[in-house]
């Protein structure tokens, strides 16, 4: 019997000892098992029944069975079109409205409706909006062959402002591209480059490469400016446009300025993007299992735990591999060109007319920073050296002039 | 590991290997069904080689609705019927369906006879679930039954069962003649007690 004290049925208890309860029941039923001795009891009570129950068990079965099976099996043969008929039957059963329940009729019912109010609604918007069908649409954007494969949504991604806004900030710019699949009709292979450029005209050679990036579609990954006093300037652009557009674009950009080198890599990427998408695969049907056992089973609240640790670990793996395989498809699609543009420096002479005034001007001033130079100096000296030289000062003071007097005495005889 | 409905599927589009794997996995859990249902272990055999037999006829019908496990379990307890209503007809003095007791340790003895003191429908319930390892929900599909009343009565057998257990374990309680000749060392400590 159970008394108000107790959150759960005796029959929970039973069914929380059977792993047949949820887990938010199981949980609440685990909390209280652990802190009722009553409770306790009865649980103790029936595991001791399935027990002793166990001790009943049966001699296994003879080899005369399992060698009638053998020859029933060795005259079996899959009924032709079996399939066939299966599929039949199913449909058959589907459309046999004496067996649908009240569910499948409710469906039904609602989906007829459904189509209905659909059909109707579709009459007035005809009628009153006739210019709906023949109202053209802007024309779609080119297909851009992408690695040799057709990317139909290549402008959605492309972010021409993003290189321009780092062309006028002149700050680092990481520029995101939109989602994108990258199909497996080929190998996949991520190219890169290196160009290194010197040019008399910088500004224009900055203002083009903007030019050069839209006309293919690119955009800056990471763009640095320097410009160091008494050097020319520097520029170190990331440069990323879609793999089928860099060899044109290396072309552009050789026409920006004298090129000092010039490296290009490829490197495929075909099996580990497979081994990725296996992965990952794998590691969805995984969660799927463990969510349906998390759903469909109960047990213990440790057991429970461990599943839901269990879940966690390989969600966290999937997005892991989610990501490597949105990276790898982002950089087969799209080439990285490092590009260095340095300005050609020329030091220029400059002649400074100086006066009198000016010349005693700046000796004066020279004079002056000597001098607090020299007592600022000796003041460091003194300061840093000045209590060892005391301290050895008066220990050697007494015993040179001991030495000394000596010596004098022998040069006085 | 394939599942058992993957095997039937298999089975059904004529591999015989993936049959000889399900039945690697439901002969003993078959015989053992049989076996404590019934006195003689040639008609446990017998039953469970039917209840084979007649998922090898059977198999271009299969369809994966239900688990192959509540399949099986499925034939196997209108096997059972047939054949408890052939013995009733047959010998209907001794309608007992329990499999004789003799030779058994008493541990057994004991859950055997606190069993036959059950309720027969209690009794299909409480074997189901502790021999045979079916869910309430499996359980409640073959004897078509609410899974609630598929749960209280378990819980209501259960009780009963610890009772029974209590009692027959006692020796006072022990029945003279359920005993064979060779008895224990251990049967007679306790009665000696």
């Amino acid at each position: 019997m159970i008394s108000n004290n107790h959150p759960i049925e005796q029959e929970d208890l039973m069914a929380y000892l059977d792993g047949e309860l949820s887990t938010d029941r199981a949980a609440t039923t685990l909390a209280h098992l652990e802190r009722c001795p009553e409770c306790q009891t009865i649980a103790s009570d029936l595991r001791g029944v399935s027990r002793r129950l166990l001790a009943w068990e049966v001699e296994a079965s003879g080899p005369r069975l399992a060698q009638s099976i053998a020859n029933a099996l060795e005259t079996f043969k899959p009924e032709p079109g079996s399939d066939v008929k299966i599929a039949r039957r199913r449909w058959q059963d589907r459309l046999d409205l004496r067996r649908w329940s009240r569910q499948t009729w409710g469906v039904a019912v609602v989906s007829v409706a459904v189509i209905v109010v659909l059909i109707v609604g579709s009459i007035p918007m005809r009628r009153y909006e006739p210019g709906l069908r023949s109202m053209s649409l802007p024309p779609p954007p080119p297909n851009i062959p992408v690695n040799g494969r057709q990317f139909d949504k290549l402008d959605a991604f492309i972010k021409p402002q993003d290189s321009e806004r780092s062309a006028n900030t002149q700050t680092t710019i990481l520029a995101t591209p939109g989602d994108f699949t990258v199909g497996l009709s080929g190998p996949m292979i991520v190219r890169t480059a290196a160009l290194a450029l010197s040019t008399g005209e910088f500004d224009k050679a900055r203002a083009r490469l903007d030019d050069i990036l839209k006309r293919h579609h690119g955009y800056v990954g990471e763009l640095n400016v320097a410009t160091p006093v008494g050097n020319g300037s520097t520029f170190t652009a990331t440069l990323r446009v879609p793999a089928d557009q860099l060899e044109a674009t290396l072309a552009d950009l050789k026409g920006l300025g004298r090129v000092e080198s010039e490296s290009q890599n490829g490197q495929e990427v075909t099996a580990q993007y497979v081994d990725l998408e296996a992965r990952l695969s794998n590691a969805r049907n995984t969660e799927e299992r463990l969510t349906n056992l998390l759903r469909q089973r109960t047990g213990k609240l440790s057991d429970v735990l461990a599943v839901e640790t269990e879940i966690d670990r390989v969600r966290g793996e999937i997005e892991q591999m989610e990501a490597e395989k949105k990276n790898l498809a982002n950089q087969v699609t799209f080439a990285t060109i490092t590009a260095t543009v340095r300005e050609d420096y020329q030091a220029q002479l400059q002649v400074v007319p100086a006066t009198t005034f000016g010349r005693l001007h700046n000796a004066a001033v020279e004079g002056y920073r000597d001098m607090v130079d020299g007592v600022v100096s000796t003041a460091l000296f003194l300061l840093s050296y000045g209590p060892s030289l005391l301290l050895w000062g008066g220990l050697l003071f007494f015993p040179a002039r001991s030495l000394w007097r000596r010596v004098r005495q022998k040069l006085a005889q | 590991m394939t599942s058992d409905e993957a095997l039937m599927l298999q089975f059904q589009g004529g591999s015989t290997e993936a049959f000889d794997e399900l039945f690697a996995r439901y002969r003993e859990p078959l015989f053992g069904f049989f076996r404590r249902r019934l006195n003689s272990c040639e008609r446990a055999e017998d039953l469970a080689q039917e209840t084979f037999l007649a998922v090898i006829r059977a198999t271009s019908r299969y369809e994966p609705r239900a688990l192959v496990r509540t399949y099986l379990y499925g034939i196997a307890l209108n096997l059972l019927a047939a054949e408890r209503r052939k013995q009733s007809k047959d010998a209907p003095v001794d309608s007992s369906p329990e499999p004789a007791v003799s030779g058994a340790p008493y541990a057994v003895l004991w859950v055997r006879q606190a069993l036959q003191k059950l309720d027969p429908s209690e009794r299909e319930i409480i074997m189901l679930r502790e021999y045979e390892q079916l869910s309430y929900s499996e359980i409640a599909d073959l004897l078509r039954l609410p899974l609630n009343t598929v749960r209280s009565r378990l819980f209501r057998s259960r009780m009963a069962l610890k009772g029974y257990l209590e009692s027959e374990s006692k020796p006072e309680r022990h029945v003279a003649a359920a005993e064979p000749a060779n008895s224990s060392k251990e049967h007679e400590a306790r009665n000696d007690k």
